[in-house]
C-alpha cells in the first residue's frame, strides 16, 4: 500500500516561491505524472517526495503518515535520475546492488537478489560490465534496476526518457508501463513531454507556476481542460485560442463574433460567460475543410505543411494565425482563400481570465 | 600566421623553417642551463662553468648520501611536503565539496576570499606570520616544559614545534596551498553531478559512506591534480623553510642546497650541481604527470 | 532534523578545518600585520623586549626611505621586463608557432614547459653558472660568438640578468594560457577572414590579437601578482645586490625584517605590498567578472 498525499506544500528558495500550495493525491499502485514546462516546478516537487528537498510548509503522507522530517532513505522510496546517476567507477552489478551493501546484506543474498532483477531488466549478460561501456537503454535499464531492487512502495522518475533517442523512447515507455504493472508499485514521473504523459499516465497532474493547473485523466484533460494553460500545453499541434466577442442574439445562443468578421453559435456554457471579449478554443483536427453552406468561414491560407498522411495549414495572417489539420495530403497552396467548418461539440469557450467555460 | 593558410608551398616552407629556427632557439634557451648541472652532477671534476666531463662518476651523488647529511635532507623534505600535499588533499577535498554543494549565503563572500587570498605575496605575510607561529611556539614550550620537564620538551618541539618543528612548517606550506587546491576541487565538483550523491542517499548511504564509496572514487582526478601542485609548489617553495627552520637535523633539501653553496671557501660544484639533480628530479616527475591539468586550472583555477 | 539543514551542518563542518588554518596562517597575519606596521616591534635588542605603538612614524621613515623607493621601482621594471614583455612575446611566439603540424612540436613543448618546473633555489643556482664572470662561462661564451666582450653579469647588469632568468622560467605559463586562448577562438572565423580577403598579418592583428584579449588581460594579472611574490631564485643569486640593484621589495621586506631584525618597519613594507596585491587581485575580479 502506499497513497501519496500532499496537503498545501510550499517551497521556497529565498524569498521566491517556487511551490505554491500543492495538494495533491495518488492512489495506490497508480502510475501519475507531473507534465509541465520547465521551471514549472514539477522536478522540485518530485525531489520533496523523495526527500531531497525539505518542504517549508504543508504536509507530505504516505499512507497516511507524515514524511516531511523522514530521511530520504527510511522514506521506502526509491528514485530513477534524469542522468541515471551509476557509479562509473562500479560495475552494473555493483550499482544494482549498493543499496543492499551498504545495509550490510550478505554477499551471497545480494548477488541473488542482483541476478533475479537482471533477469527482469535483460541485463544479465551484462552485470560484469562498467556503465561506461552500456548503450542509452542499457543504463536506462541499470538504473531502474538500482531502484526496483529495494522493493519500493514508490517509485519516483525524474525525465529518464529524455536523454535517449526517438525510437528507444517509444520503446522504453512500453517497457516501463509494463514494468510498473509487474512490479505493482505507485509511480510518480515527471517529463515536460505531454507525448509520453498522455501515453503512460493513468492520472496527469499538469503543473505551471509552482500551482497544479489541472488534475486529471489523459482523455479528460484532451475533451475538458479547464483553463487556456492546459488546452493549449495538452495535444499537438496546440489548440487555436481565437479572439472573439461574445454576444446574445436572443436565440437560445450564445454568438461568438471573430476579428476577421465570421461568427458561429454555440449552446450557452456554464459557468455563462458575460458579453465581451472572450476565447474560442478549437483544436487544429476539428477544424474541417468545407464549401458551400456548410463553411462557417472562408480565410486565405498562409503556410502548407504536407506530411502525406496529413496536412497542416496555417490560416490567416502570420502574425495572428491559426492552424488547421486536415487528413490526407490536399492540393491547396498559400494564397488560396479556403472555407473551413467549426466541429461545434469538440470547441471551448475560455473567459477574459483564461478560465474555461465548459457546455453544459 | 595564426591561421593555417593556403600559401604557395615554398612561401610555406619558408615559413616553416622561420618556425623551427624561432622555436629552436626559444627551446635552446629553456634547456641550457640544465645542461650544466646534468654533466656537472656526473663530473668528477666539475667547475662553475659549462663543460664536457673528462671522467664520468656517481662520486659527488655517492658523496651527498654517504658523506653528507643529503639522505636526512631528503627524507625531511619528502617528509614535510608529502605530509602537507596530504592534508591539502584531504582539506581541499572535503571543502572543495562543501564550496560546491552549499546555497549558503557565505558561498560567494568566501570564493571572493579565496581568489584574494591567492593574489597575497607570502613574502608580505611573512613577518607578521613569523610573529603568530612565534608566539604559538613561546605557549606550546611552556605547556611542555610544564609538563615533560626542559629536555623532552625539546625533543617534541621538533616535531609539534611551530617555528624550527615540522608541524608548523607542514602547517604553513599546506596552507599557502589551500587556496588554490580548494579552487581546483570547487570547479571539479561542480562538474560531478549532484544525482550521484543523491542517488547513494537514496540508497541510504551516510555522508562518510558516500565521501568514501561515492565521492572519492570520483574526484579522484581533481584530487590527483590538487595534490600534484600542492605538492610542486611546496617542494619549490625556499622562503618559508628559510625562515621557519635553524636546526640541523630539520634542514630541508633547498635549505641544504642554499647553504652548501654558501659555504664560500669549498665550494664544491660537482657535488651541489648532484644536490640540485636530486632536488630538482621529484619536481620535475611532477610536473610531467601535472602537464595535462595545466590548462583546466589556469582557466578553471584562476578564471572561474 | 530534515535532511536539508542537516546536509547543510555538514558541509560547514568539512570546510572548518580549512577555514581555521585560512584563518590562522594567512588572514589573521594580514591583519596583525597593519598592527605590527604601527610599532617598533623588532626580533632583537630592547623593542623585541618591550615593543611600542609608535602610530605612524614607521610610514613616515618609510616614505622618506631612497632603498624603499629603489625596491618599488626594482620591482616593477623586474615585473615589466619579465611578465608582461619577456615572457609574454616568447610566450605568444611559442603559443603561435606551436599551433602548427611541426614535427618536433612534442619536444619544443617538453623544453619549454621544463624551466617551469624548477624549484626556485635550483633556478638561481644553475644561472649563477650560466650567468657567471669570466670567459668561461656560458653566457659570456654565447655572447663572444657575436663579438661581445665578456663581463660579470650578474655584476654589470643584475636587474637585466634576473628578468631574464624569470622570462627563463614563465614563457611556459604564457604559453599555456595563449594557446589555450587561441584554440578557443574557432577555426570559422579564420576561414571568414579569408573570405573577406584579410591578409595573415591582417587576420592577426584584427582578428586573433582581439579575440584573445581576454586571455591576455587575465594573463598579465596573473603573472603580475605571481611575479610581485618572488623571492627565492632572485635571492639565491643576488641577495637583492649589488648596491640594491636588485632588492625586489620581497626581499627588501626579507632583509629589513631578519637581516636588520627590524619586525615593525618590514611589516610596514609588507603592508604595501599587500594593498598593491589586493588592489590586483579587486580589478582582477572585477575586469574579468570572475563567476564564482
Amino acid at each position: 500500500m502506499a497513497v501519496i498525499e500532499l496537503r498545501n506544500v510550499r517551497k521556497f528558495y529565498g524569498s521566491l516561491e517556487v511551490i505554491k500550495g500543492v495538494d495533491l493525491r495518488v492512489e495506490d499502485g497508480e502510475f501519475a505524472v507531473f507534465v509541465g514546462p520547465s521551471g514549472c516546478g514539477k522536478s522540485t516537487l518530485l525531489r520533496m517526495i523523495a526527500g531531497l528537498e525539505g518542504i517549508d510548509s504543508g504536509e507530505f503522507l504516505l499512507d497516511g503518515k507524515r514524511m516531511n522530517e523522514i530521511a530520504p532513505d527510511k522514506r521506502g522510496i526509491a528514485m530513477v535520475f534524469q542522468s541515471y546517476a551509476l557509479y562509473p567507477h562500479m560495475s552494473v552489478a555493483e550499482n544494482i546492488g549498493f543499496s543492499l551493501d551498504l545495509k550490510k546484506v550478505p554477499k551471497p543474498e545480494i548477488r541473488r537478489q542482483v541476478e533475479a532483477v537482471a533477469e527482469i531488466l535483460q541485463l544479465t549478460e551484462y552485470l560484469d560490465r562498467r556503465p561506461a561501456a552500456l548503450s542509452g537503454g542499457q543504463r536506462q535499464r541499470v538504473a531502474i534496476g538500482r531502484a526496483i531492487i529495494k522493493k519500493p512502495a514508490v517509485i519516483l522518475f525524474d525525465e529518464p526518457l529524455s536523454n535517449l533517442d526517438a525510437a528507444l523512447r517509444v520503446q522504453m515507455r512500453a517497457e516501463l508501463q509494463r514494468l510498473h504493472r509487474d512490479i505493482g508499485a505507485t509511480a510518480v514521473y515527471v517529463t515536460h513531454d505531454q507525448v509520453e504523459a498522455m501515453t503512460m499516465a493513468d492520472r496527469i497532474v499538469v503543473l505551471n507556476g509552482g500551482k497544479v493547473a489541472q488534475e486529471a485523466s489523459p482523455i479528460t484533460l484532451y475533451h475538458k481542460p479547464d483553463n487556456t494553460f492546459v488546452a493549449t500545453f495538452i495535444g499537438s499541434p496546440r489548440m487555436n485560442l481565437i479572439p472573439v466577442q461574445l454576444s446574445r442574439p436572443g436565440n437560445g445562443l450564445v454568438r461568438l463574433t471573430s476579428q476577421a468578421g465570421w461568427s458561429i453559435d454555440l449552446p450557452e456554457p456554464s459557468p455563462a460567460l458575460p458579453a465581451g471579449p472572450a476565447r474560442l478554443g478549437i483544436r487544429p483536427e476539428h477544424l474541417k475543410l468545407a464549401e458551400g453552406s456548410d463553411r462557417d468561414f472562408e480565410a486565405e491560407i498562409a503556410v502548407v505543411e504536407r506530411l502525406g498522411v496529413e496536412t497542416y495549414l496555417t490560416v490567416g495572417s502570420l502574425s495572428d494565425p491559426f492552424m488547421a489539420r486536415v487528413e490526407g495530403d490536399v492540393a491547396i497552396r498559400p494564397g488560396d482563400r479556403v472555407g473551413f467548418a467549426v466541429d461545434r461539440r469538440a470547441c471551448h469557450l475560455f473567459g477574459a481570465d483564461g478560465v474555461s467555460a465548459h457546455r453544459a | 600566421m595564426a591561421a593555417p593558410h593556403a600559401q604557395n608551398p615554398s612561401k610555406r616552407r619558408g615559413a616553416e623553417l622561420g618556425a623551427y629556427a624561432t622555436l629552436s632557439i626559444i627551446s635552446i634557451f629553456c634547456a641550457i642551463p640544465f645542461f650544466w648541472v646534468l654533466l656537472a652532477s656526473i663530473d668528477g671534476n666539475a667547475s662553475l662553468f659549462l663543460q664536457w666531463p673528462r671522467e664520468l662518476t656517481i662520486d659527488n651523488y655517492v658523496r651527498i648520501f654517504v658523506k653528507e647529511d643529503g639522505t636526512r635532507w631528503l627524507l625531511n623534505s619528502l617528509f614535510v611536503v608529502g605530509t602537507a600535499t596530504l592534508i591539502v588533499m584531504v582539506l581541499a577535498g572535503l571543502g572543495g565539496y562543501a564550496l560546491s554543494r552549499t546555497r549558503a549565503w557565505w558561498k560567494r563572500p568566501f570564493l571572493y576570499t579565496i581568489l584574494l587570498i591567492r593574489v597575497l605575496p607570502t613574502t608580505a605575510l611573512i613577518v607578521p606570520l613569523y610573529k603568530v607561529l612565534l608566539t604559538a611556539n613561546n605557549g606550546l614550550g611552556t605547556v611542555l616544559r610544564e609538563i615533560f620537564g626542559n629536555g623532552p620538551a625539546r625533543q617534541i618541539l621538533r616535531y609539534v614545534g611551530f617555528i624550527d618543528g615540522y608541524l608548523g612548517l607542514i602547517l604553513v606550506l599546506a596552507t599557502m596551498q589551500l587556496p588554490l587546491a580548494l579552487w581546483i576541487m570547487k570547479t571539479f565538483f561542480d562538474t560531478v553531478p549532484r544525482d550521484y550523491e543523491e542517488a547513494a542517499l537514496m540508497d541510504g548511504a551516510t555522508l562518510m559512506q558516500r565521501i568514501r564509496r561515492v565521492l572519492i572514487p570520483l574526484a579522484l582526478p581533481g584530487l590527483g591534480a590538487a595534490g600534484l601542485f600542492a605538492f610542486i609548489s611546496a617542494w619549490g617553495d625556499f622562503l618559508l623553510p628559510l625562515i621557519l627552520l635553524s636546526s640541523p637535523e630539520l634542514q630541508t633539501l633547498p635549505l641544504g642546497l642554499f647553504r652548501a653553496f654558501l659555504r664560500v671557501n669549498t665550494i664544491d660544484y660537482g657535488f651541489l650541481a648532484a644536490l640540485a639533480f636530486v632536488y630538482l628530479l621529484p619536481a620535475v616527475i611532477a610536473f610531467g604527470f601535472a602537464r595535462r591539468f595545466l590548462v583546466q586550472t589556469f582557466s578553471g583555477g584562476v578564471k572561474g | 532534523m530534515t535532511y536539508e539543514k542537516r546536509v547543510s551542518w555538514q558541509l560547514r563542518l568539512i570546510l572548518l578545518p580549512s577555514v581555521l588554518l585560512l584563518f590562522a596562517f594567512v588572514i589573521y597575519p594580514a591583519i596583525y600585520s597593519v598592527y605590527l606596521s604601527l610599532t617598533n616591534e623588532a626580533l632583537t635588542g630592547a623593542a623585541a623586549l618591550n615593543p611600542r605603538f609608535v602610530g605612524a612614524r614607521n610610514y613616515i621613515r618609510l616614505f622618506n626611505d631612497p632603498k624603499f623607493w629603489n625596491s618599488l621601482l626594482v620591482t616593477f621594471l623586474f615585473v615589466i621586463g619579465s611578465a608582461v614583455i619577456g615572457q609574454f612575446v616568447l610566450g605568444l611566439f611559442s603559443a603561435i608557432l606551436l599551433r602548427r603540424p611541426l614535427r618536433l612540436k612534442p619536444l619544443f613543448n617538453s623544453m619549454i614547459l621544463l624551466p617551469n618546473a624548477v624549484p626556485e633555489v635550483v633556478a638561481g643556482f644553475m644561472w649563477i653558472s650560466m650567468l657567471a664572470g669570466g670567459e668561461r662561462a656560458t653566457l659570456s661564451r654565447i655572447v663572444a660568438f657575436f663579438g661581445v666582450e665578456p663581463t660579470d653579469w650578474l655584476q654589470t647588469f643584475p636587474l637585466t640578468m634576473i628578468i631574464i632568468v624569470n622570462t627563463w622560467r614563465g614563457i611556459a605559463t604564457a604559453m599555456i594560457l595563449l594557446t589555450a586562448g587561441l584554440s578557443a577562438v574557432s577555426h570559422e572565423v579564420y576561414e571568414a577572414a579569408r573570405m573577406d580577403g584579410a591578409t595573415p598579418r591582417q587576420i592577426f592583428t584584427r582578428i586573433t590579437l582581439p579575440l584573445i584579449a581576454p586571455t591576455i588581460l587575465l594573463y598579465m594579472l596573473v603573472s603580475t601578482v605571481s611575479t610581485i611574490a618572488i623571492f627565492g631564485f632572485v635571492y639565491a643569486l643576488t641577495r637583492g645586490g649589488p648596491g640594491g640593484a636588485t632588492e625586489l621589495i620581497s626581499i627588501y621586506i626579507y632583509n629589513q625584517s631578519f637581516t636588520a631584525f627590524q619586525l615593525g618597519y618590514g611589516s610596514a613594507v609588507a603592508v604595501v605590498a599587500l594593498v598593491f596585491s589586493l588592489a590586483i587581485g579587486v580589478i582582477y575580479v572585477r575586469v574579468l567578472k570572475v563567476e564564482v
